[in-house]
């Protein structure tokens, strides 16, 4: 008797193991949410795949940023006209992402891994495992600072930051330089939806500055970029969201 | 006593004060922050034991400037600098690393010298980025043979040949997103329309293709793996190009036969130009690269 009740105990053990195994597999792409990282990142393409309804409807919607989670700091949308299939769909898209990617220019100063587009959701199912998506928002990122003898520090790295800026009163956000070595922290503080105040510390607190900070949607690229000055009262550039060339080309000169 | 309380004062404000905060400073510290961490900044000065009668003035002592960094770097980060020398006209010579070498020494005191800093031939770190993205500014100008100072010293055919792999490596690096994401869309249109039973674009933008599986479904045999290799990349007088040999795998049975085609097309949507050829036939694979004028950056 004791024999079968343990027989039965073991099967019914592994019968709900085995259920649990492949409900994990099933849900670790799973389906697109509204509230997902990606969509609370990316604001206006929220708006597109939810809300409007000319391309919300669309019968094949399809997603693309540059993977790993780090360099997806720009995306591509893209929706079907016609009769397109969902593989032209994703062509589009990822086609649109590394044509944005190209004309930002290169990134090998701000990152040490090759950043590249991939198909990240398709027609509101996530076709890359969710753990390999960002959850924070990431971004190249470069400090121009000057000196007191009118030297000029340029430092490239990548930033990352909570999603909801403009949304928390408060958004932490860190600097790793491009060894991915964490060399600066720091906050911004809204005061309006695309502007606020910003602190930065680095190495350890030896080098600091605060300011301003400004929110800019748009071309080249939505980025933020933040002016304020050092303990010592030098001037201190940040700017998040474009590669350290475009960024020396566009803020380098303070 | 009231003496050396006032230097044990000053001797904790040390850690706070040391680190300068010059570009350069700031810049080490960037790029090795364990460096900077507890104690000093990126070159710590001198700290006197407290009570010892050493002077703490000489923590405000500057730093001697640092010229190793620039010397020790990576060599295409040296290349890099005389490339900026040359585009600024300053620098005529082999684009070889050398930093040492009289003409590049020359090239940068003559550089130091334009902007009034001390004719050192030798670059801080802050010296290069700054020259760097003086270069990066600078318009590209076009140098007239009669102008050119000296010619280049002569260098050796496996310098040159060296020169010539790794610009060719650099490009073809730059290339790889693009064509690895080209091959792989391929695929997926290759996989979908096996998928759909002789469906899709893949069949139509490519009818060797669809030629191919229509005979082996014919034979009664199924398509098993699909698997790329880009064989050229670049820019055509239409748009990007690109050529992928794709191993397909066929099984009848417990037999299983491998088999392969070449896929070339002009990147769009939909492809353009496509056309599928044997592996073997090398000849009009090369041929259609020629009329599309693709100028590789994969070879």
């Amino acid at each position: 008797m004791i024999r079968t009740f343990l027989l039965v105990l073991f099967a019914a053990t592994a019968l709900a193991s085995g259920a649990g195994a492949q409900s994990a597999a099933t849900s670790s792409y799973g389906k697109a949410e509204r509230r997902d990282p990606i969509f609370l990142r990316f604001n206006q393409m929220a708006d597109r795949y939810w809300v409007n309804t000319e391309t919300m409807a669309a019968s094949h919607k399809v997603v693309a940023v540059p993977m790993p989670r780090q360099c997806a700091f720009l995306y591509a949308d893209s929706y079907s006209k016609g009769q397109m299939s969902e593989s032209e769909v994703q062509e589009v898209a990822l086609s649109n992402c590394n044509r944005r990617l190209a004309e930002l220019g290169p990134l090998g100063e701000n990152y040490n891994v090759n950043c590249q587009c991939k198909v990240v959701i398709s027609d509101g199912t996530y076709v890359v495992p969710r753990d390999t998506l960002p959850d924070d928002s990431y971004g190249p990122a470069s400090i121009f600072y000057r000196d007191g003898s009118g030297n000029i520090a340029r430092l490239n790295g990548v930033a990352r930051y909570g999603a909801l800026i403009g949304r928390d009163r408060s958004v932490t956000f860190t600097v790793e330089n491009v060894r991915a070595e964490q060399v600066c922290d720091g906050t911004f503080t809204n005061e309006g939806p695309n502007n606020g105040k910003f602190s930065l510390s680095c190495f350890g607190g030896k080098f600091s500055g605060n300011g301003t900070y400004e929110r800019k949607m748009g071309a080249p690229n939505d980025h933020i970029i933040a002016r304020g000055q050092t303990s010592r009262g030098l001037p201190v550039v940040l700017a998040i969201g474009l590669p350290a060339q475009l960024a020396a080309n566009t803020y380098g000169g303070i | 006593m009231r003496r050396a309380l006032l230097l044990l004062g000053l001797a904790a404000l040390l850690p706070a004060t040391a680190f300068g905060q010059s570009a350069g400073e700031v810049e080490r510290c960037f790029q090795n922050p364990a460096g900077c961490s507890a104690g000093g900044g990126a070159a710590p000065a001198h700290v006197p034991a407290p009570g010892t009668g050493g002077a703490p003035v000489a923590a405000a002592r500057p730093a001697p400037p640092d010229y190793t960094t620039v010397l020790q770097s990576p060599e295409a980060d040296r290349k890099r600098l005389q490339e900026s020398l040359r585009t600024l006209d300053k620098y005529n010579g082999p684009i070889d690393g050398d930093m040492q070498s009289e003409a590049t020494v020359k090239a940068i005191g003559d550089w130091q010298k334009g902007r009034g800093t001390p004719v050192v031939g030798k670059l801080t770190p802050a010296e290069a980025q700054q020259l760097n993205a003086e270069a990066s500014k600078a318009p590209i100008r076009r140098i007239e043979p009669s102008t050119q100072a000296a010619a280049p010293p002569p260098t050796s055919n496996a310098d040159t040949l060296k020169a010539l792999r790794d610009r060719l490596a650099e490009r073809r690096k730059a290339a790889e997103p693009q064509a690895e994401a080209a091959a792989q869309l391929l695929i997926r249109d290759l996989k979908a329309y096996v998928a759909a039973e002789g469906k899709g674009i893949a069949g139509e933008q490519f009818t060797t293709f669809a030629k191919w599986y229509a005979d082996n479904k014919a034979a009664g045999r199924s398509v098993g793996e699909i698997a790329p290799a880009i064989d050229d990349y670049g820019d055509a007088k239409s748009g990007a190009a690109a050529t992928a040999e794709i191993r397909l795998e066929t099984k009848q049975g417990v037999e299983t036969y491998r088999q392969c085609l070449v896929f070339a097309w002009i990147e769009g949507t939909p492809r353009k130009n496509t056309q599928a050829f044997s592996c073997d036939d090398v000849a009009a694979v090369e041929k259609w690269k020629t009329d599309q004028a693709l100028k590789s950056a994969w070879r």
